[in-house]
C-alpha cells in the first residue's frame, strides 16, 4: 500500500466524520457568514448621533439659536430637554443621554453686550471613545459658533475681521475614502475566521481520537506520523479555503469591498496562513490531555490573539513594546497585513514579501513541532 | 434533598477537575491573559502615530507647524519625504498619516487668506484614520489660535466660552470601562464553557445512566454540578477585579451590593444558557460550537468592546436580547458612576427576567431529561 493510498483513506475517513455530524458542519459553515454580517453591520468606530440633552436656563432667542446648532449637527442627537443641573446626574445615571449642554441665564444678554457668554457641556466619560470624540466636536462646534457670532457682531459694527489668516485642514482618506468599516474589517475578519475554524477543529481532532481510543487503532495501522498529519490537515485545509472563497465573494459582491491587488498573492498568503493555523491546532492537540483543555488552549493561543493582537480591529501601534513583541509570535498579525494590503492598497509581492516569508517560516516550524510532539506522545 | 449527596457530587466534580491539571491552570491563566490583552491593547489610545511631513513651503511658518506635530504625543514624525515618496511609504504601512504643507502657505497667511493644509490618513485602519484626523484638526486649530495671539489680534468681540467637562471618568481611560465589562464577560465565558460541556460529557461517556441509578434527584444533581464551577468563576472574577483595581487603578465608586446582585443574576442566566446548550447537544463538539454561536454575538453586540452608541439604529434593538448587555450596564454603572438600584432599575428588571426564564427552562429541561 502506497503512502498516497494510506493518506487518501485517512482523508476519506475525516470527511465521513464531518459528513456524519451534520450539525457541526452546519455551524462551521454558518459561523463565518454570521460573523461577517455581525461585524460588517454592527461595528463601526465612527461615533455619530450621540444622545444629548439640552438645558436652556436663558430662554432667549439667542440661546435657542445656539442650541439649534447642536440639533442640526450630525454628531449630537438631541433627545430631550431638562430643567436643571440636578437632572443631569439622573439622566447620566440612567443612561438616557451621554452629553448635556447647559446654557445658563444671562447668555443672550452677554452676547448682546459684546461679552464672552459661558456655557457648560457635560460628557459621560464611562464610554471613553464617545466622550473623547464628543469633547472634540463640542469644542469645535463652540469655536465655529463663537466665530460666527463675532463676525456678525463685527459686521454690524463695521469692522474688518478678515485680517488674520487661518490654516484649514483638508483631510483626505486614502484606500477607503468613505471610511466604511466593512472595508476595514472584512480583510481582517477572514483572518480571524480561519483562525477560529482551523485551530479549534484541528485542536480537538487528535484529542478526540485519543479520548475515544481510536488513536490506538491508528497507531497499529501502517500510517506513518507525517502521513497522518497530512491526512488530518487536508480536509480542514479544503474547508478553510472554501470559507475564504465564500468570505471574499460575499465581501466583494455584497459589501462591495474593493479587491485592488492580485488574487494570487492573497491565495498564497492564505495558504501559508492556513498551514500555520492548522499546525498550531495540532500542537495544541498534542499537548492537551482532554477535550476541555484543548478547547481552552485553542481559545488562549489562537482566538484571543487573532482577535486582539492581529490589528484586525484594534491598532497595534501604541501598545507596550513587550506586547508588541508578543504579537509577532502569532501568525495572525502578518496575515492581516497581507489581506489588507492586497484588498485595499493593491500591494503585491514587492511590498508584502517580508510578511509572506515570515508566514512560510512560521508554517514550517510549527508543523515540524507538531509532528515531533505528537510522535513523542504516541510513543 | 440531601446535603450529603450534593457534597459527594461536588467532590466528584472537583476530583475530575484535578485530573486535568492543564485545564485547571488554564482556567486561571485565561482571565489574566484577557485582562492584559484587553487592558493594554483594546483600551490603548492611539498615540505616537508614525507621521510623515511633506513640507513644500519651507518657511518659518511651515517649520513651526511641523514642530507642533512633532511635539504632540499623538504624532511621531518619522519621515520628511518628497511628495512622490508618500505613496510607497503608506503602501508599506510605514506611516499612518501624512501632513502636506503646500507651497505658498506662509504667503497666503500673510495676506490674511485661509490656506489649506493637507492631512492624508491611511483609511485601511479605521481607528487610526478617524482619531488621527481628529487630532490633526485639533493641532491645526491650536496653531491658528497661537498665531493669532502672537500677532496681537485681540478682537473685543463677543464669543462663546464653553466649559467642557467629562464626568465620572475625567481621564477618559478606556481601561476603566473595560474591566467592569471583562468581569461580566469572564463570568459568561467560563460558566458557559464548562456548563455547556457538563451534561453532554456524561452522556457521551455513558456515565449519565450511572447517575440515574443512584438515588440522586435532579435538583441535587443540578446543584452538585453547578456549584464547583460557580466557585471557580467567583475566584476568577475576584482575581480580575483585584488586578483591575490595584494594578490598572480602576476606581470603584459604587456599592458592592449592586455588583453582587447583578453578578448573581447574570450567573444564573449563564448557567441556564450553558445547561440548555448541554441538553440539546448530542456531542461535546456540537456543544462547543453552539456556544461559540452564542458567545460571538454576545461579545459584539453587548457594548463590551464596540460601543453601542456607534452602532446603526437598526442594529441597536438586537443588543437588548443579549443578557451580557444588561450585565455590563449594571457593572459599569456601579464601578464608574456609583449608580444604585434605583438608577439601574430597568437593567435589573430585564436581567431578572432573563435569569428566571433561562434558568427555569434549564431546570425544567434537566428534570425532564433525568426523568426519562
Amino acid at each position: 500500500m502506497s503512502a498516497a493510498t494510506r493518506i487518501g483513506a485517512l482523508i476519506v475517513k475525516e470527511f465521513r466524520h464531518l459528513g456524519r455530524d451534520r450539525r457541526t458542519l452546519a455551524v462551521v459553515l454558518a459561523l463565518p457568514v454570521l460573523q461577517m454580517i455581525l461585524f460588517a453591520y454592527a461595528i463601526s468606530f465612527d461615533v455619530t448621533n450621540v444622545s444629548t440633552v439640552v438645558i436652556d436656563q436663558d430662554r432667549t432667542p439667542a440661546s435657542a439659536a445656539y442650541l439649534r446648532s447642536y440639533a442640526s449637527s450630525d454628531f449630537f442627537r438631541v433627545v430631550g430637554t431638562a430643567d436643571g443641573l440636578a437632572d443631569v446626574d439622573r439622566i447620566f445615571d440612567r443612561n438616557e443621554a451621554r452629553i448635556a449642554v447647559v446654557v445658563p441665564a444671562g447668555f443672550g444678554r452677554s452676547l448682546a453686550a459684546g461679552e464672552q457668554a459661558t456655557v457648560a457641556v457635560y460628557l459621560d466619560g464611562s464610554e471613553p471613545t464617545a466622550a473623547r470624540v464628543g469633547r472634540g466636536f463640542a469644542v469645535a462646534l463652540n469655536q465655529a459658533y463663537g466665530q460666527s457670532v463675532a463676525v456678525e457682531w463685527a459686521d454690524a459694527q463695521g469692522l474688518d475681521v478678515t485680517a488674520a489668516g487661518q490654516l484649514e485642514p483638508r483631510v483626505r482618506t486614502w484606500y477607503n475614502p468613505e471610511r466604511r468599516s466593512s472595508d476595514f474589517l472584512i480583510p481582517g475578519l477572514m483572518v480571524v475566521i480561519i483562525m477560529v475554524v482551523a485551530v479549534q477543529q484541528t485542536a480537538v481532532s487528535l484529542v478526540r481520537e485519543r479520548e475515544q481510543g481510536t488513536d490506538e487503532q491508528l497507531a497499529i495501522s501502517p500510517l506513518r506520523g507525517w502521513e497522518m498529519m497530512i491526512g488530518k490537515l487536508a480536509p480542514w485545509t479544503l474547508l478553510a479555503f472554501a470559507e475564504l472563497a465564500a468570505i471574499t465573494a460575499v465581501g466583494v459582491w455584497f459589501f462591495h469591498l474593493p479587491l485592488r491587488g492580485s488574487l494570487g498573492v492573497l491565495a498564497l498568503g492564505a495558504a501559508l496562513f492556513v498551514f500555520c493555523s492548522l499546525g498550531l491546532g495540532l500542537v495544541i492537540s498534542a499537548v492537551a490531555p482532554t477535550l476541555e483543555s484543548a478547547n481552552m488552549l485553542g481559545l488562549l493561543l489562537s482566538i484571543l490573539p487573532a482577535f486582539i493582537l492581529s490589528g484586525f480591529a484594534f491598532p497595534l501601534g501604541s501598545i507596550p513594546v513587550a506586547l508588541q513583541a508578543f504579537s509577532w509570535l502569532f501568525p495572525a498579525r502578518f496575515m492581516v497585513a497581507i489581506s489588507r494590503g492586497v484588498f485595499l492598497k493593491g500591494a503585491g509581492v514587492a511590498e508584502l514579501w517580508p510578511e509572506l516569508l515570515t508566514l512560510a517560516g512560521y508554517a514550517v516550524v510549527v508543523i515540524a513541532v507538531a509532528v515531533v510532539l505528537s510522535a513523542r506522545r504516541r510513543r | 434533598m440531601s446535603g450529603r449527596r450534593i457534597r459527594l457530587l461536588i467532590w466528584k466534580e472537583f476530583l475530575q477537575l484535578r485530573r486535568d491539571p492543564l485545564l485547571l491552570r488554564l482556567l486561571f491563566i485565561m482571565p489574566i491573559a484577557q485582562l492584559i490583552l484587553f487592558g493594554y491593547v483594546v483600551a490603548a489610545d492611539v498615540t505616537n502615530l508614525p507621521t510623515a511631513v511633506v513640507d513644500l513651503d519651507r518657511t518659518a511658518t511651515s517649520r513651526a507647524l511641523s514642530a507642533h506635530f512633532d511635539a504632540s504625543d499623538y504624532f511621531d514624525v518619522v519621515a520628511r519625504p518628497a511628495e512622490s515618496e508618500l505613496q510607497p511609504l503608506m503602501d508599506t504601512g510605514r506611516i499612518g498619516i501624512a501632513i502636506v504643507i503646500p507651497e505658498g502657505t506662509q504667503a497666503a497667511l500673510d495676506r490674511g487668506e485661509t490656506a489649506p493644509v493637507g492631512v492624508v490618513v491611511d483609511g485601511s485602519d479605521s481607528q487610526v484614520a478617524s482619531v488621527g484626523s481628529g487630532y490633526a484638526s485639533q493641532i491645526v486649530a491650536r496653531f491658528n489660535a497661537e498665531r493669532m495671539a502672537g500677532q496681537g489680534v485681540q478682537l473685543a468681540a463677543p464669543g462663546i466660552d464653553a466649559r467642557v467637562r467629562v464626568m465620572f471618568n475625567p481621564t477618559l481611560a478606556a481601561v476603566n470601562t473595560m474591566i467592569p465589562g471583562l468581569v461580566a464577560a469572564i463570568v459568561m465565558l467560563s460558566i458557559m464553557a464548562v456548563m455547556g460541556q457538563a451534561v453532554v460529557k456524561e452522556r457521551e461517556r455513558g456515565t449519565l445512566e450511572q447517575m440515574f441509578v443512584t438515588p440522586i434527584r435532579p435538583t441535587e444533581y443540578l446543584i452538585g454540578k453547578v456549584t464547583p464551577y460557580v466557585l471557580v468563576a467567583n475566584v476568577q472574577l475576584l482575581l480580575v477585579a483585584l488586578v483591575g483595581v490595584f494594578w490598572f487603578g480602576v476606581p470603584f465608586a459604587g456599592r458592592i451590593s449592586v455588583v453582587v446582585a447583578g453578578l448573581a443574576l447574570f450567573m444564573l442566566t449563564s448557567i441556564g444558557l450553558g445547561l440548555l446548550i448541554s441538553l440539546v447537544s448530542n456531542t461535546r463538539q456540537q456543544a462547543q460550537q453552539l456556544m461559540m454561536l452564542f458567545m460571538l454575538p454576545s461579545f459584539v453586540l453587548s457594548g463590551f468592546i464596540f460601543p453601542i452608541d456607534s452602532m446603526p439604529a437598526a442594529i441597536v434593538p438586537l443588543t437588548w436580547f443579549v443578557p451580557l448587555t444588561w450585565a455590563i450596564q449594571i457593572l459599569r454603572g456601579a464601578f464608574i458612576k456609583g449608580s444604585g438600584f434605583e438608577a439601574l432599575g430597568t437593567q435589573f428588571l430585564v436581567l431578572t427576567a432573563f435569569a428566571v426564564v433561562l434558568f427555569g427552562a434549564a431546570v425544567a429541561a434537566t428534570h425532564r431529561r433525568l426523568a426519562e
